[in-house]
């Protein structure tokens, strides 16, 4: 007789129907040749079957209380309801609605850009005009050097025409101012002013 | 046919359905839930408590959770699966109450082996026990096992349930559920000697 090294635990397991079907094809074979466990087969069935009669037979002694849902609603409104604290309320809230853009993700994307636009829109103001500059006029230097000269022209023009004006000075000081306005002004369009001015003087005499 | 057709209508809304509707307010959605398992629950802790009063009071509690908590369950498992969680906690607190009052005697083994061997029918042929002393004999012998294993062993043999479904119930590992149900197939073995011990000669 081969020796058997079957465990107890695989036994049960075959009593039980908890081996597979190649398992339990291979330990029946066994069985045929095996004394020993043939033997614990047999008791372990007539455990199990024990068992069953016993407890087969105990329940359908009672029957199933009475009004178990009337009773259960009696107990339901006798019990106090849960006290919830303000921040127990408060993080469940917050649970909630997690929970709700968690399950909404298209509708909790839309609503949260249109509240970045809306805080942008009225704390930023990203969409505020700005003056169009010229970059370029204000880097360099020499732009900026012109722009200082074209402003002495026009005060300096400004100058000989309110002396004329309030001193009533003679023409021939405005004629030598203004003609020194012109020097200055040589290459701009000042020079076309002056020139008017001259004129005009001039056509006074 | 013997269903109406009310009956079928009933089976095909599944106990999800139920749960869904329950939470977006219909009471009579529990009402339902309770009628399909207050009977297999009330069995269920009566075979594990064996006091009627005791039962019917862990089945009360058993929905009175379920009622209070459905609100905020999420059908992970199969409901029914948690109702089974529900009553096999309140089982095992329950017999760790008992256990810690002095008042309850356990039997050791050796008495129940003698009243086994006592009421025994082959040793006794002419004062034959009535079977049902005798089941009563093997009940307390299921009473021995200890609170995990009989509870593994009642969801498995008499709740219907698979070893990976009874590891779900009690948030076990597979192998912990085989673990208690072999020792408990195994005490019963120890606890029944008398009664087998006839039968194999």
């Amino acid at each position: 007789m081969p020796k058997c090294n079957i465990s107890e635990g695989q036994v049960i397991d075959y009593v039980y129907g908890e081996l597979e079907q190649t398992q339990s094809s291979d330990f029946e074979n066994h069985l045929t040749t095996c004394h020993k466990c043939s033997r614990m087969v047999a008791r372990y069935s007539s455990v199990l079957r024990l068992v069953d009669d016993a407890e087969d037979e105990y329940i359908p002694q009672f029957l199933v209380p009475r009004n178990l849902e009337m009773k259960l609603y009696k107990r339901l409104a006798d019990a106090q309801p849960e006290q919830t604290s303000p921040l127990k309320r408060i993080s469940d809230y917050f649970a909630k609605l997690i929970l709700v853009m968690h399950e909404q993700k298209i509708a909790s994307l839309c609503i949260f850009s249109l509240a970045v636009i809306a805080i942008a829109f009225f704390v930023g103001n990203p969409f505020r005009y700005t003056a169009d500059l010229n970059i370029n006029q204000i880097n360099s230097a020499n732009a900026r050097i012109e722009q200082y000269r074209h402003q002495d022209i026009q005060r300096n023009l400004e100058d000989v025409l309110r002396k004329k004006h309030l001193r009533n000075t003679d023409s021939w000081d405005t004629v030598s101012h203004l003609n020194r306005v012109k020097d200055q002004a040589k290459g701009t369009d000042w020079v076309n002013i002056a020139d008017n001015h001259l004129k005009h003087v001039h056509s006074e005499f | 046919m013997h269903e109406s057709l009310a009956n079928i209508m009933d089976k095909m809304i599944d106990d999800e359905m139920l749960v869904a509707q329950f939470k977006s307010g219909n009471q009579k959605a529990f009402d339902e839930l309770m009628k399909r398992y207050e009977r297999k629950i009330f069995g269920y802790l009566l075979r594990s408590v064996r006091i009627y009063e005791d039962a019917e009071e862990l089945t009360l509690e058993v929905f009175f959770k379920a009622y209070r908590a459905l609100g905020s369950w999420e059908p992970k498992a199969k409901f029914s699966t948690w109702l089974y969680t529900i009553a096999s906690n309140l089982s095992i607190d329950y017999h760790r109450s008992k256990a810690r009052q002095p008042v309850y005697v356990l039997e050791d083994e050796e008495t129940i082996e003698t009243k086994l061997v006592a009421s025994d029918i082959s040793s006794n042929p002419e004062k034959q026990l009535e079977d049902k002393e005798r089941g009563e004999l093997i009940r307390e012998a299921v009473d021995e096992l200890s609170a995990k294993q009989k509870t593994v062993f009642m969801l498995a043999r008499y709740e219907g349930m698979q070893i990976k479904e009874v590891a779900e119930t009690l948030g076990m590992a597979e192998g912990t559920v085989k673990i208690h149900l072999h020792r408990a197939i195994k005490k019963l073995q120890t606890l029944l000697r008398p009664l087998w011990e006839n039968n194999e000669i």
